[in-house]
């Protein structure tokens, strides 16, 4: 990661405020695409992952840092494998408390 | 002091301190803390960390909490063997923290070397401030398995984030934390006052209202604070707050002249 930029926590809806940004966020069932991947986030948004993808199977959860390009697409830095079970709704929750109340404690 | 096999001794060395027979060897792998401030552990991001003000009297004072005991989980960005010392750079995704490990024994080289970089770790250790860059000096760090772990984690940040500023009322340390304190309903946390008879719940309230009455400008106060006052800047319900000055008057920690303005009967 980046020394001096924060990653915002984001779903699919949120995305479009930091388009520019550093971010974070976790992809569900990756499926490679021409230039990237295409998942799905934790609010049941489709997201192009840009890059390439590490040189592992990747698992069903996904967490990608990188630079949001539009509202429905991030340029990846980095690929973080998740596993194959991982609770959406909590991380959901999470991204909607960071970018809401709680934005001081994140950013 | 490397002995190169567990040696119980040279954990406390230096100390007059002997570890039970029956601690079993995992536990007794983690160095105890010798700070004898330590009070309570706080999960807190790396933002809240650098957020701490340094004019406050400890070095580590956040949400109005006196601590220095932390718990991070971040993405180890850099490590840097200097064999005993560790250090390795994590990022929480909030900023970025350096967290030193001291390894003597061999359980504590075993702990460090299943670190590697690009790895999400969770790291116990005691902040540091060096003319106002904070580190961390770790105590314990383990791999996340469960990344569920993450979402965990910055959940209870922020529980724990609203818990001190919100239930003690008033001592709120980031101009932002007043405006979302009036624009959301704090419902979870004005229940617990009123709905919580359990000892633990009640003593926490005792102990908010004592810290209050505690705090310089008001026992400047020659008469007291009338208690309908209390209430107001505490945000809690009238008779509540009379339970708990009646309990800490019977306990001769509060007096009242006149049943309805109180003093802390110790000074600060």
């Amino acid at each position: 990661m980046d020394t001096s930029n924060p990653a915002v926590f984001v779903n699919g809806s949120l995305l479009r405020m930091y388009v520019g940004r550093r971010v974070r966020a976790v992809i569900q069932a990756i499926q490679p695409d021409a230039g990237g991947v295409t998942g799905k986030t934790t609010d049941d948004h489709q997201l192009v992952v840009k890059g390439s993808p590490p040189p592992v199977r990747l698992t069903n959860f996904v967490e990608i840092i990188g630079i949001a390009d539009s509202d429905r697409s991030i340029r990846a830095e980095m690929w973080t494998n998740f596993g194959d079970t991982f609770d959406t709704q909590n991380y959901n929750q999470l991204c909607q408390l960071a970018n809401g109340e709680f934005k001081h404690l994140f950013i | 002091m490397y002995s190169g096999e567990f040696n119980g001794a040279s954990l406390f060395a230096g100390g007059g301190f002997i570890p039970s027979q029956a601690t079993s060897a995992p536990s007794s792998s983690f160095p105890i803390s010798k700070d004898r401030n330590v009070r309570t552990l706080l999960p807190m991001t790396v933002k809240q960390i650098n957020d701490i003000s340094s004019n406050d009297e400890s070095s580590a004072y956040g949400d109005g909490v006196d601590s220095n005991t932390v718990t991070i989980v971040g993405l180890v960005c850099d490590i840097q063997d200097k064999e005993p010392q560790f250090v390795l750079l994590v990022d929480d995704g909030t900023g970025q923290v350096e967290c030193t490990r001291w390894a003597h024994e061999r359980m504590e080289f075993n702990e460090v070397n299943q670190i590697v970089r690009g790895m999400y770790v969770r790291v116990y250790g005691h902040l540091k401030s060096l003319q106002d860059k904070r580190s961390l000096n770790a105590y314990s760090m383990r791999p996340v398995t469960d990344f569920n772990e993450i979402t965990s984690h910055f959940i209870e940040c922020i529980y724990v984030h609203m818990y001190n500023t919100k239930l003690r009322g008033g001592i709120i340390t980031q101009p932002q934390m007043t405006n979302s304190t009036i624009n959301t309903p704090s419902k979870d946390f004005q229940a617990i006052p009123s709905n919580q008879n359990s000892i633990d719940g009640r003593m926490s309230i005792d102990q908010i209202v004592l810290n209050f009455l505690r705090r310089p400008e008001c026992l400047a106060i020659n008469n007291g604070i009338h208690c309908n006052d209390i209430a107001i800047q505490l945000n809690l319900p009238i008779d509540k707050l009379m339970e708990v000055l009646e309990y800490l008057n019977e306990n001769s920690l509060v007096y009242t002249v006149d049943e309805v303005h109180y003093k802390s009967a110790v000074n600060a």
